[in-house]
């Protein structure tokens, strides 16, 4: 970690959150370093890595494979390809070898498709109806946020509207639905229906990419604290940072396989890339927007309560209020039950010891995800002043400021009442 | 006088840059194409993103591509030619901002105004990346 100058070249920050300002000059993270927050948010990241091995597998099988199907009553129902499918990433025989872990599906992850929380072997259909499996709703959620908040992904959603994309969408959509007169027909009678919906499955395809890469960071994360290599919050921040640039090139495309035929929806030739079409869209559609969800507490548009410009919605994880409330959205209370189902043993116990104990377990796992993805935010800054900015003991005390500039322009966004940042700098905050 | 390719293969430091225009595809491009401004980094330039970065988009040309093109313009243009708050519009298509005197977005121009054949090549101590 560089040793930042700033503290010494400029006059103290008079931001509402200037300490926290200051700590990111220091190379630090919006989360406070200490060793309780270490644990809480590498538990944490196991915990939400093994459901997303299942997110990105299911993504990219709907997007794939389950495609325009009309009555997707299966999707979830991944198939044994999908989940032995390689991660690009992670594993052996991976195209380029970026993080340790295996390439298939986490053994937590198929023994909790196999038994559930029943812990009994039944069949995959009767775990499904008991709702007893992993919450693809949320995933679903996610992709509909980044696919809704139309304005934060220019260069994708301009080619989702070119002719080119169109051209792309009708061969697939002639091949998948081949030998079927009456869906081609409706296609013929409506078009810009199925149009719409082959761009929403893009977006699947999106996110399942971003999210493939993810999931061994985050198992990552997990070994290197258990082996006793990652000792600072900061560490953690600097281990996502470097991810992302390392991966930063990685190609966004959507495939559609018929059969052994695959169809190129948006070729890797289009060039676009995880950082700028995935990652960044992803953090603020998800992270900071998403959208009033429904669940026990109702919104008031008339009065108010839901701003009128959706780039000044504040429904994402770094502003909710996680009383669970039932719902795929945010707060994600779907996803903070399939982490409940990975939890590490020491953040079991740690839950055990505060507030309710077992009785609010989901509760205090949904706070330590917040605090978690505070610091995946941070990182997220910080890897775009890397990028866009200056380093951190720049000599020039210009670069320094445009730094703070950036840092203070970055935080004004948890100013408004709702933002956890400031409750997160306490450890009461459970 | 030689193309800006010819330049960059046979000036000391540039190994990096030139493999990976080479691995993008965008040799002939820069080559017989023009007049082009290049912001060319130094092999240091590359050196100092984090491990893996370069790898991965040498690995996916396409995307290798988008990034290189974001350190060209499609004009002639030396170093008297832009002035601070100025924006160049790179040939990826985002725009390039012009901070400070001797400066391209967040990078130092280390050697400006290399006068090729088909344009003009500005030395940088950093990789632009758009946003």
């Amino acid at each position: 970690m560089p040793t930042a100058t700033s503290s010494k070249t400029l006059p103290p920050s008079s931001h509402a959150f200037a300490d926290i300002i200051h700590r990111l000059e220091a190379g630090g993270s919006m989360l406070p370093d200490t060793p309780d927050n270490l644990k809480q948010i590498i538990g944490i990241y196991k915990a939400y890595a093994v459901p997303m091995d299942f997110y990105w597998r299911g993504l990219l099988y709907i997007s794939e494979r389950v495609f325009l199907n009309p009555l997707p009553a299966f999707k979830y129902f991944i198939s044994d390809e999908y989940l032995d499918r390689p991660n690009a990433y992670a594993g052996d025989n991976a195209d380029l070898r970026i993080w340790r872990g295996q390439a298939d599906a986490h053994p937590e992850l198929r023994e909790f498709m196999a038994k559930g929380e029943l812990k009994r072997k039944l069949p995959k259909w009767m775990h499904h109806l008991w709702h007893d499996r992993i919450n693809m709703e949320f995933a679903e959620a996610c992709m509909q946020a980044m696919f809704w908040h139309d304005d934060i992904n220019p260069k994708f959603n301009a080619y989702l509207d070119s002719d080119a994309y169109k051209a792309n969408a009708d061969g697939a959509i002639r091949a998948y639905f081949k030998g079927n007169p009456a869906m081609l027909g409706l296609y013929k009678l409506f078009p810009d229906l199925f149009l719409e919906q082959v761009k929403r499955l893009s977006y699947y395809a999106n996110l399942g990419l971003f999210w493939e890469v993810m999931a061994p960071v985050f198992f990552e994360m997990s070994d290197l604290y258990d082996e006793g290599k990652l000792t600072t919050v900061p560490e953690a921040m600097d281990f996502l940072v470097n991810g992302i640039f390392a991966i930063a090139g990685r190609p966004i495309y959507h495939h559609l396989y018929v059969g052994d035929e695959c169809y190129e929806i948006i070729p890797k030739s289009e060039g676009f890339t995880w950082l700028y079409e995935a990652a960044l869209p992803y953090v603020e559609a998800v992270f900071y927007r998403t959208s009033p969800f429904r669940g026990t507490k109702s919104y008031n548009a008339q009065a108010g309560q839901v701003p009128s410009e959706p780039k000044d919605f504040h429904y994402g994880i770094l502003y909710a209020d996680l009383f669970p409330v039932g719902s795929a959205g945010i707060p994600p209370t779907l996803l903070m039950q399939d982490m409940l189902h990975f939890l590490p043993d020491y953040l079991v116990e740690e839950y055990q010891q505060h507030t309710r104990g077992a009785d609010d377990t989901l509760i205090q796992l949904g706070v330590t995800f917040q605090r978690s993805m505070y610091n995946v935010t941070s990182a997220v800054i910080q890897a775009l002043r890397t990028a866009l900015l200056y380093p951190l003991d720049d000599p020039n005390p210009q670069h320094l400021k445009a730094n703070r500039d950036f840092f203070e322009q970055q935080l004004d966004r948890f100013q408004r009442p709702e933002a956890r940042l400031k409750d997160i700098q306490q450890q009461t905050y459970r | 006088m030689a193309n800006i390719v010819e330049i960059a293969t046979n000036t000391e430091g540039f190994s990096t840059l030139v493999a990976a225009v080479q691995a993008a595809g965008l040799v002939e491009a820069l080559a017989t194409g023009g007049p082009f401004t290049v912001f060319a980094p130094h092999d240091d330039a590359f050196a100092a993103l984090p491990p893996g970065t370069v790898q991965t988009l040498v690995d996916n040309p396409p995307q290798l591509a988008r990034i290189l093109k974001y350190h060209v313009v499609a004009d002639k243009l030396f170093q008297a030619d832009w002035s601070i708050s100025q924006t160049l519009t790179s040939l990826e298509g985002s725009p390039i901002p012009i901070r400070a005197a001797l400066e391209v977005k967040n990078a130092s121009v280390i050697a400006a105004d290399i006068e090729a054949d088909n344009g003009v090549i500005h030395v940088i101590d950093r990789v632009l990346l758009m946003g």
